[in-house]
């Protein structure tokens, strides 16, 4: 009896100097990993970076919008890159539940929406206004879409509502999509050669704007509640009648049983935070250089200790 | 064509008659279209059933109010602690026992071992080599983590298939219950078990195991049912009379005598785990998988070559060692201790020294990406090189296929009343089996109209008919090259047997390279997978007919030709029939993957209910792309029995 | 130990295969196309016997007169439809699981036409087995298990699996099996009809070595009625599954109670089957000459004797006395056929 309330006491002590002393748990930080390579990479960095305070790091790929009710359940422990356009809805539902947090905001803007590089301007020279676009709707028609112009999409799970956004605002596409963010490039590199006009899916930050300049489709500003009520926005009686916000946020979130588990990793977790140009980096030692993620991560910790190693401290 | 030289197969009139007004009736409504009320062109919205809120409010039900969540949950815990050890053993996660990683010397040497137990030193070397392979390419790890799963999720299946192939056995109810089940288990395309699982589970490396297990569940009831019946009753006889109780008969006497089926049920189990745990990369599962799903994400050629390499010489490796011990029969034992035990013994000197090796030099423990060996440079170059060579012939090609073919082919599937395709199925069904044949057609084909997703399905229907019409007409030509004698047929075999295990998904990758995001790429891959059983099945049917026949028809002076013509093919016709049966069932699992590609079909659905978890959705079009399976293995399998029957007879 | 014992009884017992045969009346009168009618199949047709301790009855009949079937009523591996089994004055009907599988443990050992050998196992784990499910020990079940192997004369296969033993080897693995446990009843299923002719007489005689050696109550099932005869003390003949006559096996030859039956008999040389005592006439009174023939040897047996005898009447003798005479000319009729 009294060995055990020893016991208790002592843990009870444990408990109450836990924010001072706790030390991180070995259990392992599991780290989503989705389908585009900024996010990899991201992941791989920051994961290399708590494996360098002694923790241990393991890396499951899932799927970019399930992700959240992971970490709501503790699945996962953290998600680095939310974006606010893709992944802003199933972030605010998952936070309404509870169980995630948002942890930090990085400096980087985000903004995702129809991209057309450079070349394209010239067969269609009214752009990035949407309307001149949907004007040269036929210079974008393929054999499978026929008459229409083709708007290749990103993949079906980032959910982006283009073909809600065709039908809205009335436009004279078909939304075809993608299986893979690669499969994009794959496009706009063959349309490259002949300079073909394209309209796809696009991001900043991403590597993409060095390797082909292009510019975004401008569409009726973003106010909030446009895709969900139907009188925001110009057209009265739909919802989508918008484009993506354009100056988006990219978070942090967390599992919220982080903190107490893992609480060094998690106050370095709150200090990370990287910049536009920082990302498009990461993607580009992948997608151009064609490294590995793993070795991707390292070789950007190699020449950025500047920015990461404070985080640590 | 070919069947005029055959006596019509011996039907009843009224049978024929039947059908031909089923016919004709749908005939009628696609000649008067235009002039159709919309309700027989689609469903009426009213009749659309809400059958994947249904499932939901069940499977909300189940989980909250049932609280099939924390069973389910416990299960998952259990696997995850079986993970947890074989992770740490076979790449060194830091978990309990914190022992791993053993040396890839000394697995590589353990396997070779036990290859060379179960089948002699070119297993071994087989075994031994193969691992050998992983270890050099530097993929030990991802190899590994595959693995691991496998190693926990195999005995998991083998034990829930045991008890419910018995339960199946031991009770007529059951069986019934159990058969309908496994049927449509059987053509749910993989995707389908996944939703339910993300919800139930969540993702990583458990929720891989899981679904694996429950992917690779059926083949093993059916054997050990089959097995079970297949014990002679004399020796359960003769184990009642040595006074077994009933326990005692089902494990020593029962379960032993069926040893073959029930390995054979391993050796299944295997094979489906594998196909499976490469898919499970979709929900959060490490290794082999995910690494080439990235590489698909990335379009990377080289590497997701080697990796598909590997994961086709696992398969071998665990096929042929899993087929060698359900055929190994035991024998006696002679000799001195050391004699009997020789294997054992070498086995461990073999690891004693693969531990000093990776003791001695850390290159035999883990290799690293530096030191790793890969040829991904110089295929993707070659294939690069490739691409750029025959990109004008594809790029022509994907213009006429699009605009010729596939657009008004579509536009035609599109373009049919429901109600056409649902009569001209009975229709069709009634011709070939009756009353009977009519109303399965119809319970499979009704549901898809029901559930909302008719246009969607119709384009899965037209890329499947489109792939097989080009197996066929690939296939059945390379058949008849393989068949010429029996070394060539053997090597064909081969590369079916090679095509057939390279994961799916690899093949994603060249057809986006050659013709980007479109119908014909999806095809491409489609066809590349339907082929295999086309030509496999061409083959054997070829290879199958007696040779009296032959001798007696050149001995009537048919000529090479005649005798294919005449002969051969018309003889060949129910296996080749059974082949397409086979290479639709491969297309509908292909087209569900291809949507990774970009389609418009009930695969991309698929993929959006995986994303937003919803089971209902991933269910009720994972139950559309099974009846369609279904009903055309209803009608083929039973056309080809007819068939073969009339060809027997007369 | 009395002679007179009835160890296996058998009274009116109907084995009916179909979809509901308890739903059945049947009657000794009941014929098989009336059950036919139902869409039910008697194997076994209203069968009343009893077999004594230490005797060896054997059931003949050709296949599917269900002499296989009555063999399992008599195990209970099949359940009866009507009529009672009694094993030792218990009707084995009633027995419940556990006294049953005491039963078998103890009491009772079979044969099987195909062996039922169980194919993972050594012949030693094989031999030993009855006697684990009884949860003997190690040590003792496999001293046990290689004394009837060697009895069997296996001696030095214990370790070699069925599949690597002929059909005769295997047979006698079979064989010491059922001996493991000592049984006082042995049933021996068509044991020797998979085996090829000559070693299925090899077997015979290795079989009746054994019985010379153990005192068993024996049902020996068989179609071959050359080996009913070298072997039974009575014979039982099936047709149809119902018993057409039972009886010592010079009686079936010489008395056969039905047409079937004689038209079994017909073509068997009689004088290898029929004893000299089987012939015996009483002494009554009339002269005994000289030496005495042996009652038990069959004519065939004493041929060159009787031939060569010179007395009408040549007295016989069973056990050392006089039992009866033989009338030499029946006894050369049956030999050589009547004088014509």
């Amino acid at each position: 009896m009294q060995k055990l309330t020893g016991l208790l006491l002592g843990a009870a002590t444990l408990a109450l100097a836990a924010p001072v002393l706790a030390e991180d748990s070995s259990d392992p930080i599991i780290i989503p990993t989705h389908n585009w390579s900024s996010q990899i990479v991201m992941s791989n960095v920051v994961g290399q970076m708590f494996e360098g305070m002694g923790n241990s790091v393991e890396y499951v790929s899932t799927d970019s919008q399930a992700v959240y009710e992971a970490i709501r359940l503790g699945d996962a422990t953290l998600e680095l890159e939310v974006w606010e356009g893709a992944f802003g809805k199933s972030f605010n539902a998952a936070l309404e539940k509870g169980g995630i947090e948002d942890v930090a905001t990085h400096q980087a803007i985000t903004r995702e929406d129809w991209w057309y590089p450079m070349w394209t301007k010239e067969a269609c020279p009214g752009l990035p206004d949407w309307q001149a676009l949907n004007d040269c709707a036929a210079k974008f028609a393929t054999p499978e879409t026929g008459e229409k112009g083709r708007f290749l999409g990103g993949p079906v799970d980032w959910l982006k509502h283009d073909a809600e956004k065709v039908d809205a605002l009335g436009m004279n596409f078909t939304v075809v999509n993608a299986g893979s963010a690669a499969a994009l490039w794959a496009e706009i590199a063959a349309a490259e050669k002949d300079k073909t006009p394209i309209v796809v899916f696009n991001w900043t930050p991403n590597f993409a704007e060095a390797v082909w300049p292009g510019e975004f489709v401008n569409f009726p500003a973003w106010e909030a509640g446009c895709d969900t009520d139907p009188a925001k926005g110009p057209i009265p009686d739909k919802t989508f009648d918008c484009g993506n916000p354009a100056n988006g946020y990219l978070k942090i979130a967390a599992w919220d049983g982080m903190k107490d588990k893992w609480p060094k990793a998690y106050a370095a977790l709150q200090k990370v935070n990287f910049t536009n140009a920082q990302i498009a980096e990461m993607a580009k030692l992948v997608d151009v250089d064609g490294m590995e993620p793993e070795d991707a991560a390292a070789e950007w910790m190699q020449a950025n200790e500047a920015v990461w190693k404070p985080w640590t401290e | 064509m070919m069947t005029a030289t055959l006596p019509p197969p011996p039907l009843r009139l009224d049978q024929k008659r039947i059908a031909l007004a089923f016919l004709l009736a749908a005939l009628v409504l696609v000649i008067f279209r235009p002039a159709l009320p919309a309700g027989l062109i689609r469903l009426p919205e009213g009749l659309i059933l809400p059958f994947a809120d249904w499932i939901n409010a069940t499977f909300a039900f189940a989980r909250d109010e049932l609280g099939l969540m924390t069973v389910t949950r416990a299960f998952s815990d259990m696997v995850e602690a079986c993970l947890d050890v074989t992770a740490n053993l076979l790449y060194g996660k830091s978990r309990w026992p914190y022992v791993g990683p053993i040396p890839w010397a000394v697995i590589a040497a353990t396997a070779g071992m036990a290859g060379y137990a179960l089948g002699g030193a070119r297993l071994a070397l087989l075994a031994g080599g193969t691992f050998v392979w992983i270890a050099v390419m530097g993929q030990w790890k991802w190899a590994m983590e595959t693995l691991s799963v496998i190693v926990v999720a195999v005995p998991f299946s083998v034990v829930f298939g045991l008890l419910m192939g018995t339960l199946a056995w031991r009770s007529r109810l059951a069986e019934r219950i159990l058969n309908p089940i496994l049927n449509i288990a059987q053509s749910l395309p993989h995707f389908a078990y996944m939703i339910p699982v993300v919800v139930f589970i969540g993702v990583g490396p458990k929720a891989g195991a899981i679904v694996t297990i429950i992917f690779s569940v059926p083949p093993m009831i059916r054997m050990t049912l089959l097995g079970l019946r297949g014990v002679s009753p004399e020796i359960i006889e003769s184990g009642k009379m040595s006074g077994t109780t009933r326990l005692q008969l089902m494990t020593r006497v029962r379960l032993p005598a069926a040893r073959t089926e029930i390995l054979i049920g391993v050796n299944q189990v295997i094979m489906q785990s594998l196909a499976m745990v490469v898919l499970a990369s979709f929900i959060g599962m490490p290794g082999l998988g995910q690494k080439l799903l990235q590489l698909l994400q990335a379009l990377k050629i080289g590497l997701s070559v080697e990796i598909g390499i590997t994961i086709v010489l696992l398969a071998i490796v665990l096929d042929r060692m899993s087929k060698a011990w359900a055929v190994k029969q035991p024998e006696h034992a002679t000799g001195p201790w050391l004699y009997r035990h020789r294997l054992l013994l070498i086995w461990l000197g073999l690891v004693a020294l693969g531990f000093v090796l990776a003791w001695v030099h850390p290159y035999f423990s883990e290799v690293g990406r530096k030191q790793a060996l890969s040829m991904a440079e110089p295929v993707d170059a070659a294939v690069g090189v490739l691409i750029e060579m025959i990109s004008p012939v594809t790029d022509w090609l994907r213009w006429f296929l699009i605009t010729w073919v596939l657009i008004p082919l579509r536009d035609a599937f599109l373009w049919l009343p429901t109600t056409a395709v649902l009569l001209a199925l009975a229709g069709i069904g009634w011709r070939v089996g009756g009353l009977r044949s009519a109303l399965v057609c119809l319970a499979f084909a009704l549901p898809i109209a029901l559930s909302g997703w008719w246009d969607r399905a119709m384009i899965t229907v037209y890329t499947v008919f489109v792939s097989v019409a080009l197996a066929l007409i690939l296939g059945v030509p390379l058949g008849l090259l393989g068949a010429v004698n029996e070394a060539r047929s053997r090597r064909f075999l081969l590369v079916c047997d090679t095509f057939q295990t390279f994961p799916s998904f690899i093949y994603l990758i060249p057809v986006i390279m050659l013709f980007g995001v479109n119908d014909v790429a999806v095809i491409a891959a489609v066809v590349v997978f339907a082929t295999v059983p086309i030509v496999r099945y061409t083959i054997e049917g070829l290879r199958g007919i007696p040779p009296e026949i032959v001798e007696s028809a050149q001995m009537s002076g048919a000529s090479p030709m005649q005798l294919l013509r005449h002969v051969k093919l018309p003889l060949a016709v129910p296996t080749l029939v059974v082949g397409a049966n086979q290479s639709i069932m491969f297309s509908l699992f292909m087209v569900i993957i291809a949507a990774f590609i970009g389609t418009q079909d009930l695969g991309q659905e698929m993929q959006r209910a995986l994303s937003s978890t919803d089971v209902g959705k991933g269910l009720v079009l994972g139950f559309a792309v099974a009846f369609m399976g279904l009903l055309a293995d209803h009608l083929l399998l039973k056309w080809a029995h007819g068939r073969g029957v009339a060809l027997r007879s007369s | 130990m009395t002679a007179s014992e009835v160890v296996i009884s058998c009274r009116n017992v109907w084995k009916v295969f179909g979809d509901y045969p308890d739903r059945l009346r049947l009657t000794p009168d009941t014929t098989m196309d009336e059950l036919r009618a139902t869409s039910h199949i008697a194997a076994v047709r209203n069968v009343s016997l009893d077999i004594r301790r230490g005797e060896m009855l054997v059931v003949m009949g050709l296949s599917g007169s269900g002499k296989s079937t009555l063999v399992r009523c008599l195990a209970r591996l099949l359940d009866i439809t009507s009529g009672t089994v009694e094993v030792e004055g218990r009707d084995i009907g009633k027995l419940t699981e556990p006294q049953l599988i005491e039963l078998r443990r103890k009491k009772m050992g079979m044969v099987f036409q195909s062996f039922g050998l169980l194919p993972h196992r050594t012949a030693l784990e094989n031999v030993a087995f009855p006697l684990e499910m009884r949860g003997q020990d190690r040590a003792s079940r496999i001293a046990r298990a290689r004394e009837v192997l060697e009895l069997v004369g296996l001696k030095g296969r214990e370790g070699y699996f069925p599949r690597e033993l002929s059909g005769g080897q295997q047979q006698r693995v079979g064989i010491a099996r059922s001996l493991a446990v000592e049984p006082d009843i042995w049933f021996l299923d068509e044991p020797f009809s998979a085996l090829d002719p000559l070693i299925r007489r090899e077997m015979q005689d290795e079989f009746l070595r054994l019985k010379g050696m153990l005192a068993k109550t024996i049902v020996f099932i068989t179609h071959d009625f050359d080996e009913a005869l070298r072997l039974a003390d009575r014979i039982a003949i099936m047709k149809d599954g119902a018993v057409e006559q039972i009886d010592t096996p010079d009686r079936i030859v010489m008395a056969p109670a039905t047409p079937y039956v004689a038209k079994f008999t017909e073509s068997i040389d009689r004088a290898r089957v029929i004893h000299a005592g089987a012939l015996a006439l009483p002494v009554d009174g009339r002269p005994v000459e000289g030496d005495p023939l042996p009652a038990g040897e069959t004519l065939h047996a004493l041929a060159r004797r009787i031939v060569g005898d010179s007395r009408v009447l040549i007295p016989l003798s069973t056990q050392g006395r006089i039992s009866g005479l033989l009338d030499r000319k029946a006894a050369l009729d049956l030999l050589l056929g009547p004088a014509t």
